[in-house]
C-alpha cells in the first residue's frame, strides 16, 4: 500500500536519499529540517502524512519532542519511527517510551526501509517491524 | 636522587625550588589533561559527522543495486556491492571510534539486565559463522552446565565477545582452531564469570601483551594493513570489561596460538 511519508532529517544529503527510495517505490514523500518544519506540515488536514520517519538531532531540537506535541494536538500519525545514528539500547528505549513504533539504525538498509514503510501503509497488517535493527 | 642524609642540608631555597617545580608540573598536567578532552570530544565530533554522508552514500549505491530505479547489469551490480560493503566497513570503523570517544570521556553507562551469557554467545557464533565456515576454522564452545544467568550490559558484554571471537577468526591463518570456554569461579568478590577464547595462530610476543590493549595500537604495521581495523577494539573491550569491575588478560607466545581471558561478576558487584 502507498501512502504519505514524512522524512524529518536534518542532512540533505540523507533525506534526498531517502526521499528517492520512497518516491521510487510509490509513495508520496514531504521533507522537514526542523521540529518547527515538521510541526507545519500537520497544519494542514487535507493531507496529513501517515508515516513519519524522525531523525533525533535536529537543529531546533529532539526529534522525539515532534511526537510528543502531535499527541498533545491529537494529530499524530498512526505510525512514528525514529531513525537514530546511534545503537543504544537508551535511546531505543527512549523513542520506545515516547510512543514510537520502531526504532531504526542508520543506514537502514535501502530494501528494509522500502520493505517497512509499504508494509506500515496498511493499517490491517499490524505494523510490520524491523528485524535486523536497533 | 641524592640519598636521603645528603638532603638533611637541603636549604630552605631548595625546598622553595622544589615547590615551584611542583605547582609548574601541577599546571601542566592540568593543560595536558584539557587537551586530552579536547581530543577526545573532537573525536567524538567528527565520527558523528563522518557518518552522515557515509549513510546517504550507502543508500544511494543500494537504491540502484538492488534496482530500485531500473534495472542493473551482474558488473555493475557487483561494483556497486564493492561501493555498499566498503561503505559499511568504514561505517563500522567510524562507530568503532566514536564508542572510543564516548568511553574515553566516561559518558558510557553500564546497564544491567539479567542475561543467559549461553544464548548471548550462541548468537554471536550465528553471526560469525559463514566467515568461520569461509576460512575453514573449526570453533569449539564449550559451556559449563547450568551455567548462572549474569547481572550485566548485554550490549558490552557482546561486544566484549564479539571482538575477540571477530580478531580470533581474522587473525588466524586458515584452517585454524578456535574455542570459547566458560566456567564459573568463586573468588574474594564472590561469583563470577571466567570466560577463554582461544585460537592456534601465529601467536603475540609477551612484551606486546599490554601494548595490544592499549587505544590504536597494533603490533604488526603489516598485519594493520592486512586487517583492516582501526586499533581500537581491544582498548574498547578492556574499558568495557573494567566498567564491569573485571578484568582481561592475554596469554600467547609467538606460534604458540593466543588465550584471551575475561572475568564477569555474575552480580554485577565491584570492589
Amino acid at each position: 500500500m502507498y501512502g504519505h511519508v514524512l522524512i524529518v532529517e536534518d542532512n540533505a544529503l540523507v533525506s534526498s536519499a531517502m526521499r528517492i527510495l520512497l518516491e521510487a517505490t510509490g509513495h508520496t514523500v514531504t521533507e522537514a529540517a526542523t521540529t518547527e518544519q515538521a510541526l507545519a506540515v500537520f497544519d494542514n488536514p487535507d493531507n496529513p502524512p501517515d508515516v513519519a520517519l524522525l531523525d533525533l538531532t535536529l537543529p531546533d531540537g529532539d526529534g522525539l519532542t515532534i511526537l510528543t506535541r502531535l499527541q498533545e494536538l491529537g494529530r499524530a500519525p498512526r505510525i512514528c519511527v525514529a531513525v537514530t545514528g546511534h545503537d543504544d539500547p537508551e535511546v531505543r528505549s527512549r523513542c520506545l517510551a515516547a510512543g514510537c513504533h520502531d526504532v531504526l539504525l542508520k543506514p537502514v538498509p535501502a530494501r528494509e526501509l522500502a520493505r517497512l514503510v509499504t508494509a506500515w501503509m496498511n493499517p490491517d497488517d499490524g505494523g510490520g517491524h524491523s528485524d535486523t535493527i536497533a | 636522587m641524592n640519598h636521603p642524609q645528603a638532603d638533611q642540608h637541603m636549604s630552605l631555597d631548595h625546598v622553595a625550588a622544589l615547590e615551584a617545580r611542583v605547582s609548574e608540573y601541577g599546571r601542566e598536567l592540568a593543560l595536558l589533561r584539557e587537551r586530552q578532552s579536547l581530543d577526545t570530544r573532537f573525536l567524538a565530533n567528527i565520527s558523528h559527522d563522518l557518518r552522515t554522508p557515509l549513510t546517504a552514500i550507502i543508500t544511494h549505491a543500494e537504491i540502484m543495486r538492488d534496482e530500485i530505479l531500473g534495472p542493473v547489469s551482474p558488473r555493475q551490480r557487483d561494483s556497486l556491492t564493492g561501493i555498499i560493503n566498503s561503505g559499511r566497513q568504514l561505517l563500522e570503523m567510524v562507530g568503532e571510534i566514536l564508542t572510543h570517544a564516548r568511553a574515553a570521556a566516561h559518558q558510557i553507562a553500564v546497564d544491567r539486565v539479567e542475561f543467559s551469557l549461553e544464548e548471548l554467545l550462541e548468537s554471536l557464533v550465528d553471526l560469525n559463522q559463514s566467515l568461520i565456515d569461509r576460512k575453514g576454522h573449526t570453533l569449539e564452545v564449550d559451556i559449563q552446565p547450568r551455567l548462572p544467568r549474569v547481572f550485566a550490559d548485554r550490549d558490552k558484554v557482546g561486544h566484549i565477545l564479539s571482538n575477540l571471537l571477530g580478531n580470533a577468526v581474522q587473525f588466524t591463518p586458515d584452517n585454524g582452531r578456535i574455542w570459547i570456554i566458560v566456567r564459573t569461579t568463586t573468588g574474594e568478590l564472590g561469583q563470577f564469570l571466567l570466560v577463554e577464547v582461544g585460537d592456534n595462530g601465529i601467536g603475540v610476543a609477551p612484551e606486546h601483551h599490554e601494548l595490544i590493549f592499549q587505544e590504536f595500537a597494533q603490533v604488526d604495521a603489516s598485519t594493520s594493513r592486512q586487517h583492516h581495523g582501526t586499533g581500537l577494539g581491544l582498548s574498547i573491550a578492556r574499558r568495557f570489561v573494567e566498567l564491569h569491575h573485571g578484568r582481561i588478560w592475554l596469554e600467547s607466545a609467538p606460534g604458540a596460538g593466543s588465550r584471551f581471558y575475561f572475568t564477569l561478576p555474575v552480580h554485577g558487584e565491584g570492589p
